[in-house]
């Protein structure tokens, strides 16, 4: 996923559903794995407070805070249905990854099927190179490389990555890839992309090569999912009725106020 | 930067007073270890406050937002104080960035160089960890050509391991408890503080047989007035690592 999910408010709910779906079980495990950003409270936080309303059992690994309990990193990961990567520095990431043997356990998970999915550096990890601004400038870092191709995040909403994804790509510092908007993910089956998904009316995502010493964007084909507002449930009449008579009753104030 | 007990802060900061002969010490903090927790950056400006230093901190993971150009701006500090974490996840940062070739180059010139738990071990030759999981060996910066364990009254699964380790061939070295300090100039102990009474440090080493542990003597910071600290040395390369 380009950006944007439940760490980003207001969220995406539609991409935590759909990450859930494509677990194909019913009550999936999800483990989120905060380490880019350095196992950052809020996006912890958030992690739970979005997931822990929707069907499934969510958990996380810190890399860096030892909560109350030791866990075997092995263990933890290998028996979840789901892993969510979160944002934040890919260099980091990947670094802490290599220094824990992380990067070899994820390669396990995902042989053995668990989806594995991510947000930004949390996206990006997962292809052959991407681009890291652990340095402030964009600068293209190698990936895991479980998916073939190089991926760039943001796409829309952090424009200094653009120039800078296609000036790797014409180089060939990077291999041809996906350039990917906030609120859009990329569904792979194996290293098949097989559907696009949108939760933002206009997001998109774009396959970059060089052509004649050109990066060239091509549109992808996008699935819309529910926006946000069609997920939020209807409001009360209660609470509209409540609202109504707030409003009433500060007009009727600043009516009092400007006669005086 | 122990909770109610400045002790240890105030013997570094002497350190780093003499070493760059400055009223206020220009002092880093490395949060690297915790992954730049907020909290923990926030306990380092408390406890080492405009007043005592010139205190700034480097993140690696909103390194956009950090000083300009690290390098220059390490090598130009009196002290670098290092917190606690997952050593491994310090390393691996670090490396990354190339801190592990800064901070040498630091040490070289004569920065001193502290930290405590995962800020410990990190500049040892080798070093018990037990993040998640048992006891198992680090490779560290290896400054200082020993091996090392903290928290070791705090934790006996740790002290196990590392008992277990030395007889398996990891080098001899010291093993601190939860308060004590080791304080290096160079490669050499030069002596052992405490910030509480009581607590101590413990060369280890294997015998051949079996595993020696022997207590070092130590100062307790709290006892002596202020005129008689155990002398701070101007010397190179100071290190003081607590667990």
């Amino acid at each position: 996923m380009g950006g944007g999910g439940f760490s980003a408010p207001p969220g995406d709910p539609a991409l935590d559903l759909y990450v859930l779906r494509a677990a194909r079980v019913p009550h999936p495990r999800i483990c989120l794995l905060p380490t880019a950003g350095g196992d950052a409270e809020d996006q912890i936080r958030r992690f739970y407070s979005a997931f822990r309303h929707l069907p499934c059992e969510p958990t996380h690994v810190s890399l860096f805070r030892l909560g109350s309990d030791r866990v075997d990193l092995r263990e933890v990961l290998l028996s979840q249905d789901v892993l969510y990567v979160g944002g934040g520095s890919l260099l980091n990431l990947l670094a802490v990854w290599r220094a824990h043997g992380a990067d070899r356990l994820l390669r396990e998970a995902w042989e053995q099927g668990i989806v594995l999915c991510g947000i930004s550096a949390g996206s990006m990890c997962w292809f052959e190179a991407g681009l890291t601004t652990s340095f402030g400038e964009p600068r293209p870092v190698r990936a895991l490389g479980f998916l073939p191709g190089s991926n760039s995040v943001h796409h829309d909403s952090e424009p200094e990555r653009g120039p800078c994804y296609h000036q790797a790509i014409r180089a060939e510092s990077v291999p041809p890839g996906y350039a990917v908007d906030d609120g859009v993910g990329l569904l792979f089956a194996g290293t098949e992309l097989v559907e696009a998904v949108s939760a933002r009316r206009g997001a998109g995502a774009y396959w970059v090569e060089e052509v004649d010493g050109e990066a060239l964007e091509t549109p992808i084909e996008m699935v819309a999912l529910p926006g946000r507002e069609e997920l939020e449930p209807p409001t009360p009449l209660s609470i509209i009725e409540l609202r109504e008579a707030r409003t009433l009753r500060l007009s009727r104030g600043d009516a009092r106020r400007g006669r005086r | 930067m122990e909770r109610g007990n400045t002790l240890l802060d105030d013997y570094v900061l002497r350190l780093a007073r003499e070493r760059g002969c400055r009223a206020r010490p220009r002092v880093c903090f490395l949060p690297t270890a915790s992954g730049d927790a907020d909290h923990y950056i926030v306990r380092f400006y408390r406890a080492f406050a405009p007043e005592l230093c010139e205190p700034s901190h480097l993140s690696l993971f909103r390194r956009e937002r950090a000083v300009g150009d690290v390098r220059e701006h390490l090598l130009t500090r009196d002290l670098i104080y290092v917190g606690g974490g997952s050593v491994i996840s310090l390393l691996g940062a670090w490396r990354a960035h190339g801190l592990d070739l800064i901070l040498r180059e630091a040490w070289e010139r004569g920065v001193v160089l502290c930290g405590l738990s995962a800020g410990s071990l990190c500049w040892f030759a080798e070093a018990v960890t037990a993040f998640h999981g048992p006891p198992q060996p680090v490779t560290g910066l290896g400054l200082l050509p020993w091996s090392n364990c903290v928290h070791f009254d705090a934790e006996p699964a740790r002290c196990a391991g590392y008992r277990r380790l030395l007889a398996e061939g990891m080098r001899p070295g010291y093993a601190a408890e939860d308060g004590a300090a080791l304080h290096f100039e160079g490669e050499r102990l030069a002596r052992v503080v405490s910030s509480r009474p009581g607590v101590r440090a413990h060369r280890m080493r294997w015998t051949g047989k079996r595993v020696s542990r022997r207590p070092l003597a130590y100062t307790y910071l709290g006892a002596t007035e202020p005129g008689e600290t155990p002398p701070a040395s101007a010397a190179d390369r100071l290190s003081v690592v607590a667990a």
